[in-house]
């Protein structure tokens, strides 16, 4: 590499000067926008933080600069050097920045040493002999400088949470050194959400790292959805909304107020709401006690008829898992579902769709539908029994439904022999809901429903659930989008480490109301 | 196979040029080939080619691995390999002879108990794939060589003869318009093998279970009974394959039947890319299998040596599964050129 100092002189002074400069990105998927515009600047020795709602465009900032997606537009300059999407299967790796994901990327069997090694070893060609005393010798002291007291032999299911997170945070930052120890440049290292599947306790000991990370002068991008640890951690801030930079902060001297008000932006949005709860004196349709499963813990919450219920709280809070466990498509650890009073022994997805309840998965291209097939297909599954003649599928009556259905929910294409993965993100989710309308649920589960949806299709689909409610049926909407929940749910639970920490009624159902109670302090 | 989904008629609200169904004329890219092979042949050795005998010879002949094929789409629809199919022939032909020369069966006492027997193959691979939850691959690998084992041992490693001729009257010896009757056997279960795959829930669940494992589990299909169902199927069509084996040759000998594996696999996947592009259906496998034997008889006539055989399976499965690869990307790219003037709308 060449010297990029005069380069770099030009944008600043030289040593505020950023390691990282994304400059108006733009990505759309399937003509949804995710990022319209962002701008963000990290610079050398500064942990920078990353704060937005969901599907405001972290992750797929995130994922354009690893290489995972091509950008549309926009620039990315590092140490001064302009670069253009498309990165390549490598990202930005080659260009000094690391990352790791908040799955850590880890082989369990694995030893640190073999993860550390393969990296030097990754571009190393053919056959050359793995120098193994070499590479102890460097991992060993790459460890020791950011004081990781781990043993370089230990596979990685015999380390802590922690422990792991750090490996991974030391892997993606010593991925870069060999090449360049002798005028070392600053590297950028890129943790997505890693705190989520850590112990409260522990994350000090990784943030601790990222300290020294800094004062090594290199940068750390830190996204988040915890405003404690970006308080915490970080030197400045930078907020996504609707896939644009709503404003970039020094920490110092920021509240969690101002911090929430950029997440959220204007506060006077407020929506009225339509039906007023109805709580009759019958059993609940589908009731939970003491349900328990890998983050929830020992819930409880009652389904009514008519009534919109929305669950919401951080990742990893536990709202994730509710309605699989619900459905019985997740065992649950302990704990009982009800229907109409009565226990349910063994909760499966079958017997739950034979009791009318029925599940909407969040991730519809790999759970929701089969994408090769066509719309009429996907359409069809549960009604295969339904409908027969004989031994024979009714092909032409599950045809003239799904027209039907296409037709009444304003799928478009309306054409059930169309490739279920050829329609968009919002029909697909019309065509699933109106399969599962038809089969006359009682209660339905939601899981994230409007994620990758557009505005249009979104009221579309929140005014299809209303109605259906209107008319007896209960939903539970388990979702991190407060828009939703505002427009939507007659109360919403918010979960913090799989228990109920607060539920809100009706019109109290706020953005603001919604985000104070999810960001709540620890201690409350 | 449109004909059994009717049009669906009222699309006047359709409002994207993308949904109209393509053409695909690559459906039928194959049976094209097969046809300019065919008269090709018939030019280069019009003496041997292009005859009744021939003809005949290439239909009958093929009748096992047709079968064969057909019992292993099943599971390869469902998203499971079956690698101990061949294996499953060989036994079933070996205990038909056993039973029949060696214990003096009935001949159809013993081909009764052979197709159970091998069905008990099919339970054995199902049980240990769902139960613990195996990759199929390994699972079938290993009781296809056990398999193997055996038949070693019960036809203590020769080749029995003298099975009863009533069994080669049914199957060979006396054809119908020319063409032995295995070939119909064939047709009849490719017949059953179409309704049961495009007209019944069974076929419509296993369809599900194969292209997405969550997407039918959360629609209420028993995923792991299914898987252990197609098992079962796929072994006990091997074991009607080896009883039309025993049946053509009137004997059994332990090893021939592991050189089915590779043409079934190839005639299903080349099968594949025929008429439903991307999915295993019986009519493209029967395409695949009498297109592989055109070839291979008509190199054979003009006089290419016996490897031709290895040549032409190896080569066709490779190309039948790049193909595929090919088909599927091209979806691809069509797909996202629909959605782009979508979004400019």
């Amino acid at each position: 590499m060449t010297d990029l100092s005069s380069t770099v002189g030009s944008s600043g002074v030289a040593s505020s000067a950023p390691l990282l400069r994304v400059t108006d990105l733009q990505k759309a998927f399937n003509g949804v926008p995710a990022l319209r515009g962002v701008d963000i600047d990290v610079r050398p020795g500064e942990v920078h933080g990353l704060l937005g709602a969901n599907g405001s465009g972290k992750s797929t900032l995130i994922k354009v600069l690893a290489g995972f997606h091509d950008a549309d537009g926009g620039q990315v300059s590092i140490h001064g050097r302009e670069l253009r999407s498309p990165f390549g299967a490598r990202g930005l790796r080659d260009e000094g920045m690391g990352f790791v994901h908040q799955d850590l990327g880890l082989a369990p069997a694995g030893t640190v040493l073999e993860h550390m090694a393969l990296d030097a070893v990754g571009d190393a060609k053919g056959f050359r002999r793995v120098d193994w005393s070499g590479e102890r010798r460097r991992v060993r002291d790459l460890l020791e400088r950011f004081e990781v007291a781990v043993d370089v032999d230990a596979t990685i299911d015999m380390l802590t949470p922690v422990q792991r997170a750090m490996v991974a945070v030391v892997r993606a930052v010593g991925g870069q050194e060999k090449s360049t120890d002798a005028d070392r440049r600053g590297q950028i290292l890129v943790l997505d959400e890693p705190t989520v599947f850590l112990p409260r306790h522990e994350v000090g000991l990784l943030f601790d790292l990222l300290r020294r990370l800094r004062a090594n002068g290199d940068a750390v991008l830190l996204v988040s959805h915890d405003l404690d640890e970006i308080l915490q951690v970080t030197d400045r801030v930078t907020v996504f909304r609707n896939g644009r930079t709503a404003g970039t902060r020094e920490t110092e001297g920021s509240t969690r107020d101002d911090l929430v008000q950029l997440i959220l932006g204007s506060r006077d949005e407020h929506v009225a709401k339509g039906s007023a709860v109805v709580l009759d004196d019958r059993p609940p349709l589908l009731s939970a006690k003491g349900l328990t499963g890998n983050r929830i813990d020992g819930l409880d919450l009652d389904l009514h008829a008519g009534e919109v219920v929305g669950i919401t709280g951080l990742a990893g809070s536990g709202f994730e898992e509710l309605p699989e466990l619900l459905y019985g498509a997740r065992a649950a650890r302990g704990g009982q579902i009800l229907q109409n009073g009565e226990v349910v022994p063994r909760p499966t997805p079958a017997g739950s769709m034979r009791r009318g309840v029925i599940l909407i998965p969040a991730d519809r291209k790999g759970q929701g539908g089969v994408l090769g097939l066509t719309v009429k297909e996907n359409m069809s599954l549960p009604f295969l029994t339904r409908r027969a003649k004989g031994f024979s599928i009714d092909w032409a009556g599950i045809a003239v439904q799904s027209q039907e259905a296409c037709d009444r929910l304003n799928v478009v294409p309306a054409n059930p022999d169309a490739q279920f993965g050829h329609l968009s993100g919002g029909n697909q989710q019309k065509a699933l809901l109106g399969k599962w309308l038809d089969t006359a649920p009682s209660v339905m589960l939601l899981s994230e429903p409007t994620q990758g949806v557009d505005i249009g299709a979104r009221r579309e689909i929140f005014k299809l659930i209303r109605a259906a409610v209107a008319e007896g049926m209960s939903v539970l909407c388990a979702t991190s989008d407060y828009e939703q929940l505002v427009e939507m749910a007659d109360r919403v639970i918010v979960l913090d480490e799989g228990r109920v920490r607060a539920e809100i009624h009706g019109d109290d159902i706020t953005k603001d109301a919604l985000a104070s109670a999810v960001y709540a302090e620890e201690a409350s | 196979m449109t004909t059994i989904n009717p049009p669906s008629p009222a699309t006047k609200k359709s409002k994207r040029t993308g949904s109209k169904r393509p053409a695909e004329p690559e459906r039928f890219a194959l049976i094209g080939v097969w046809a300019v092979l065919f008269l090709v042949f018939s030019l280069i050795v019009p003496e041997t080619f292009p005859t009744t005998a021939n003809i005949s010879n290439m239909l009958g002949s093929q009748a096992v691995l047709l079968v064969l094929a057909l019992g292993l789409i099943v599971p390869l629809r469902a998203g499971d390999y079956d690698l101990s199919v061949a294996s499953t022939l060989n036994l079933s032909a070996v205990v038909v002879a056993v039973l029949n020369v060696n214990q003096g069966w009935n001949i159809w006492t013993a081909v009764v108990a052979a197709i159970l027997v091998s069905m008990c193959v099919g339970v054995v691979n199902g049980f240990i794939i769902t139960r613990f939850d195996i990759d199929p691959f390994i699972v079938t690998l290993g009781i296809g060589t056990v398999v193997q084992g055996i038949i070693y041992q019960v036809s203590n490693s020769v080749t029995i003869t003298g099975v009863d001729r009533q069994l080669s009257d049914t199957m060979l010896t006396q054809p119908f318009l020319a063409i032995p009757i295995d070939f119909y056997y064939a047709i009849a279960l490719c017949v059953v093998v179409w309704y049961v795959f495009d007209h019944t829930a069974f076929g419509q669940r296993l369809l599900f279970a194969g292209q997405s494992r969550d997407v039918a589990r959360l629609n209420g299909v028993n995923v792991s009974g299914l898987r252990w169902v197609s098992m079962i199927i796929s072994a006990g069509i091997a074991g009607v394959a080896g009883v039309i084996y025993a049946g053509t040759t009137a004997s059994a000998d332990p090893t021939s039947g592991a050189a089915f594996l590779l043409p079934a696999f190839a005639a299903c996947f080349l099968g594949s890319t025929v008429l439903k592009i991307g999915r295993f259906n019986p009519w493209g496998t029967l395409i695949a299998v009498y297109f592989l034997v055109t070839g291979i008889t008509g190199l054979q006539l003009m006089g290419a040596q016996q490897y031709v055989q290895q040549l032409f399976y190896g080569g066709a499965l490779v190309i039948a599964v790049i193909l595929s690869k090919l088909v599927k990307s091209r979806g691809e790219r069509r797909r996202q050129a629909e959605v782009r003037p979508d979004v400019a709308a």
